[in-house]
């Protein structure tokens, strides 16, 4: 076991600019488990969300120059190209089986692309999972995790196109309480 | 709006979820920049976000650092590789440098080669192509002046196949007609066909006359000239030349007279006569 290193997150950066392949290995080790977590989420396949999380890593790695602190921290620009590159392969694939989103009716649920199962083995999670009522937990998945419009939302959760941001609104300020609890 | 009205509208939670329209987007972030409050809620915001991401993190399978390592170090490999050659010289300008592998350069290399030598092959079968084309052309002359030489032939024994034929006709007179005192080698024979009343001329010798002049035939009929026509010395291939029809004559004569002939013959320049019967 080598001293464990830890970076600041400027470290990290500039190392990365520098093609340094150890400030990669360090980013791979801190936030693989995160940008999986999130390809699992929206693919809910381990083999193709494995495929999803090289992609992801291969563009950190290919795109890092474009990176520009001044505009964001480093791990929500690392979550955009995350979510951007995992709901891609969902859509493509979707698109593929002939089940665009759009056209999920109101039974939405049942259909495999769109399941939500959420990942319990994170005792924080049940907490969260316990004390958000279905359908904000439902809300909050379906825009962030499967990349819906308000107006999928709306034909997915059969409730009126004008009280979807309303209720989404509701479901993050019931999240960001419970976060603030634990 | 003013920075309360962007926190309490539902815009921020709408764009941190993603949730937000393309319009909804802009108009947040033109709300960051004005009201420093907006900005901060938004980050509030997305912090939260992350750890609610960050709960359901899952650790990846095992083989995939190495996976996504062994990609990262080929490519590194191969752009370090393929800067090496390019680098001392366009040092002076490093955003223009450009990388080509050895495969490339033996590509471009057998690329040029290929047009050099497509270049002299052009070259030489462009000459070959004109000396095939100067070759044709000759021999489409020479068909050319062959077939229009034929046509003239046959051109010819059509006509004399014709005369032979209005000869062979047993009706057709034969009247010859030797030459006169001033031109004792003169010779023409009249063909008369005594049924159908046809005259034909054929000059057997007659010198060839100037532009002005034409030959014309008479016949003497109750010892009076009567005109038959003027004829052409210039197709000597014509070999029987169709004259005026006249039902009967006692003698024919052939005087040179002016163009177009004459309406009395001009008596010492006749060449010919001869007796019909």
């Amino acid at each position: 076991m080598g001293a464990a290193v830890t970076y600041t997150e400027s470290e990290l950066v500039l190392g990365l600019k520098a093609r340094n392949e150890k400030h990669f290995g360090y980013l791979y080790d801190h936030y693989s488990p995160a940008l999986y977590g999130i390809a699992l989420k929206v693919i809910n396949d381990e083999t193709i969300a494995g495929d999803v999380l090289q992609e992801i890593f291969l563009k950190i790695w290919r795109s890092i120059e474009r990176y520009d602190s001044d505009k964001g921290r480093l791990f929500t620009w690392m979550v955009n190209i995350a979510r951007n590159t995992a709901i891609d392969t969902l859509r493509s694939k979707a698109h593929k089986m002939g089940q665009k989103a759009s056209e999920l009716g109101s039974n939405g649920f049942a259909s495999d692309q769109l399941a939500i199962h959420p990942s319990v083995d994170h005792l924080g999670l049940v907490k969260v999972v316990e004390q958000l009522s279905r359908e904000q937990r439902v809300i909050i998945d379906l825009a962030y995790y499967k990349g819906c419009t308000q107006e999928e939302i709306a034909k997915i959760l059969d409730i009126p196109l004008g009280t979807v941001k309303t209720r989404m609104r509701n479901a993050i300020i019931q999240l960001r309480n419970i976060l603030k609890q634990m | 709006m003013d920075a309360s009205r962007f926190i309490s509208s539902g815009l921020i939670e709408a764009y941190v979820s993603g949730l937000a329209t393309s319009n909804e987007v802009q108009e947040l972030e033109r709300g960051m920049t004005q009201y420093p409050e907006v900005a901060a809620a938004v980050d509030d915001c997305q912090l939260d976000m992350e750890q609610y991401v960050t709960l359901q993190s899952k650790t990846p399978p095992a083989d995939l650092k190495q996976r996504i390592f062994h990609i990262i170090i080929n490519e590194e490999v191969a752009r370090e590789s393929g800067a090496l050659g390019a680098d001392a010289v366009t040092d002076e300008f490093p955003e223009t440098k450009t990388y080509v592998s050895s495969t490339w350069r033996l590509v471009a290399a057998a690329a040029i080669i290929l047009l050099l030598g497509s270049l002299f092959l052009n070259y030489f079968f462009f000459g070959q192509i004109n000396d095939y084309k100067g070759r044709y052309e000759t021999l489409l002359s020479t068909h050319n002046s062959l077939a229009s030489e034929s046509n003239l032939y046959r051109t010819r024994i059509d006509q004399m196949e014709h005369a032979i034929d209005l000869m062979k006709n047993p009706s057709m007179k034969t009247v010859k007609m030797p030459g006169t005192k001033p031109f004792p080698t003169a010779l023409a024979t009249v063909y008369w066909n005594q049924q159908s009343k046809e005259v034909f001329i054929m000059v057997n010798n007659l010198p060839e006359p100037a532009a002005d002049k034409q030959y014309q035939l008479w016949a003497i009929v109750d010892g009076k000239p009567v005109d038959m026509g003027v004829f052409e010395m210039s197709n000597p291939h014509e070999l029987l030349q169709k004259m005026k029809s006249i039902d009967n004559a006692e003698m024919f004569a052939i005087t040179l007279e002016k163009k177009g002939g004459s309406a009395v013959p001009t008596l010492d320049q006749m060449y010919v006569a001869g007796k019909a019967s």
